[in-house]
């Protein structure tokens, strides 16, 4: 991989933006956190918006969107068809969480039995460019949970803030062609200096505001490492679950939470579609079941044991089912909570009242 | 036969329609390809433009090209499936699952429990091992429902008791005019089991409180979990371990299942 400089004036010039490709970038709000917005084609990115904590929402509508038609089948034989799409997307700005996010909706998605046909379209048209985190918002926790604030890989071009401009690190062929054109020196020695010095500057940083919720020091659990967690019934979940108003924030905001729906409309007499849709494991519709009175139809009527289901799922189940921790430390479940419930503390908390 | 596409169904005419009580019926569908499945797999069938739900075909495995799929009537697709007739077209997603364990029950006693539409399943299962029922050592089907009205395939089961091997008991909950056989929920018939307990395999499907007081039953009985296999039968969606509603702990009951060895989920929350 070789990093070049880009001087801050040529930088908002990048990238080509002659080409075909939808971009996506982050954006400077007045007030709070960069939202991800599609840029005009005549519009430049948003160099400070790159040295704002990671942007409110997370990229994955953009693999995954809210609501999506997944086929069309009719009741003719032979009338069944793959839904169709996609244009290249850019993805501007993303960061090392989100990078660890996508590589585990990867393996959920791509890596089982079957490959989600619509996620694998979306993603394989996606460039992606990262940049490394040189602010943090104060429910940011990525080194808490084994990640750190800079991307190491999986991007197509990765952007570091140096002084006067950006180290621009390409590391595939398809960011050599997003950057075609591009005049820049290599980095220097004292540059890469200077970008490693910032990315421990920024991991401490991480470190110092998440000491509460790792007196042992980081991490508090990893791909490897995860905390012993009281199992779903525990009434340890309800003080938690006490605050949960089952409103869905966390899992629309979070960077893994992948959980869906299917269902399907008709587009004629003889034409239907399915559409996916996003769900959430915490509302009480999510396993509800057919059936008649005196039947249990949830298997998880409790609030709580559903909280409990989706904090499991991330720290216990995902690293079983594929050897990832399934959170990221991204902290937009923080920032989403309308009850104010901090995944860090409640992780933090019974796993110490476990080993206590 | 898994569509190149996972999510879309391909069309399969409903040639038959048999009401096997005031509530339940069961569909006969042809899919345009013979759909080959293992006993306990399950489909996802889909009403056109409705909406699908998950069944396990009730018919022999034996049998690809004609899936029996025995829905009781209790919800919004349910209700409109009960409403077909012959000649329409239907859809199917399939199969799905790791369906029962059969290389597992060669030369055991297999125990099989029902509850309620919860034979419609296990059907798939004793037809499978009626077809080679020299291959186990005894097969006992012990099936309850609330009432008689609610009984399946009541024609059937002096054919299923046919081999010497087979042995059938049925119970409904309440005494009822014109029933002279046993009474009392399933579990009735499971006291003082007489089957050869470290050669035993059970397979349980029925709703959920079956499924717990029946598990409890056989523990009780002498059984260890790793001899109980439950169907649980859950809402699903995707049916491929995807869509995320059916877990119970790291397992998804759809890719892993739906007939669960009681040992593998038994430590975690919200089983029954």
């Amino acid at each position: 991989m070789t990093a070049y400089f880009v001087r801050n004036e040529e930088f908002v010039r990048l990238p080509d933006r002659t080409r075909e490709y939808a971009l996506f970038a982050p954006q400077s709000t007045a007030s709070g956190l960069p939202w991800l917005a599609p840029l005009e084609p005549d519009a430049t990115i948003d160099p400070d918006a790159l040295l704002r904590p990671r942007a409110a929402q997370s990229p994955k509508a953009l693999y995954m969107p809210a609501a999506e038609s997944v086929g069309q089948y009719g009741t003719a034989e032979g009338g069944t068809a793959v839904a169709t799409r996609t244009r290249p997307v850019v993805l501007f700005g993303v960061r090392a969480c989100e990078l660890r996010a996508r590589a585990y909706l990867d393996q959920v998605l791509l890596e089982g039995e079957f490959a989600d046909p619509t996620y694998r379209e979306r993603r394989n048209a996606t460039t992606i460019v990262s940049c490394d985190c040189v602010d943090c918002a104060e429910s940011c926790f990525c080194t808490l949970v084994g990640g750190q604030p800079y991307p190491t890989e999986a991007f197509d071009v990765n952007l570091s803030s140096v002084e006067g401009g950006w180290l621009v690190e390409v590391a595939t062929d398809r960011g050599r062609d997003l950057l075609a054109g591009l005049d820049a020196p290599e980095a220097t020695a004292e540059q890469l200096e200077r970008r490693e010095e910032a990315r421990q500057l920024m991991t401490t940083r991480v470190n110092e505001q998440n000491k509460p919720f790792a007196p042992g020091g980081p991490p508090l659990a990893d791909d490897t490492h995860q905390p012993p967690l009281p199992q779903g019934d525990d009434e340890a979940w309800q003080r938690f679950a006490a605050d949960c108003v089952e409103c869905a924030a966390c899992t629309n905001v979070c960077p893994t939470c992948y959980c869906f729906y299917l269902y399907d409309q008709a587009l004629g007499p003889e034409q239907f579609e399915r559409v996916r849709t996003w769900d959430s494991c915490l509302l009480s519709t999510y396993h509800r079941m057919a059936g008649g009175v005196r039947m249990k139809l949830s298997p998880r009527p409790r609030l709580s044991s559903r909280l409990a289901n989706r904090v499991l799922h991330k720290f216990a189940y995902a690293p079983e089912q594929v050897g990832r921790l399934g959170c990221v430390g991204c902290g937009r479940c923080i920032d989403a909570c309308l009850g104010g419930i901090d995944l860090r503390e409640v992780v933090s908390t019974l796993a110490r009242e476990g080993t206590a | 036969m898994i569509a190149k596409n996972p999510y879309v169904p391909s069309p399969a005419p409903l040639s038959e329609v048999i009401a096997e009580t005031p509530t339940i019926k069961t569909l006969v569908v042809r899919p345009g390809e013979p759909m080959p499945f293992r006993a306990g797999q399950f489909v996802q069938l889909t009403l056109p433009g409705v909406g699908e739900a998950p069944f396990t075909p009730s018919s022999s495995p034996l049998e690809p090209e004609r899936l029996a799929i025995t829905v009781l009537r209790t919800g919004t697709v349910t209700d409109r499936l009960h409403a077909c007739e012959p000649g329409q077209t239907l859809a199917l997603r399939g199969p799905f699952g790791k369906g029962y364990p059969l290389e597992k029950t060669e030369g055991k006693d297999i125990l099989v429990v029902g509850g309620g539409v919860g034979l419609a399943p296990l059907r798939a299962l004793i037809l499978a091992l009626l077809s080679r029922i020299d291959s186990v050592k005894r097969l006992s089907i012990r099936y309850g429902a609330r009432c008689t009205e609610e009984l399946l395939y009541r024609s059937e089961w002096q054919r299923w008791a046919e081999p010497p091997n087979v042995d059938f008991a049925a119970t409904i909950d309440n005494p009822q005019e014109g029933w002279d056989g046993r009474v009392g929920v399933v579990t009735t018939l499971l006291k003082g089991l007489d089957v050869d307990k470290a050669n035993c395999l059970a397979f349980v499907c029925g709703p959920s409180i079956m499924l717990k007081f029946t598990t409890f039953a056989l523990l009780d009985e002498g059984l260890a979990p790793e001899q109980i296999y439950l169907s649980m039968n859950r809402r699903m969606s995707c049916g491929m371990g995807l869509c995320g509603r059916c877990n119970i702990g790291p397992y998804y009951l759809c890719k892993d299942g739906p007939d669960m060895n009681y040992a593998k989920i038994k430590d975690y929350p919200n089983v029954f």
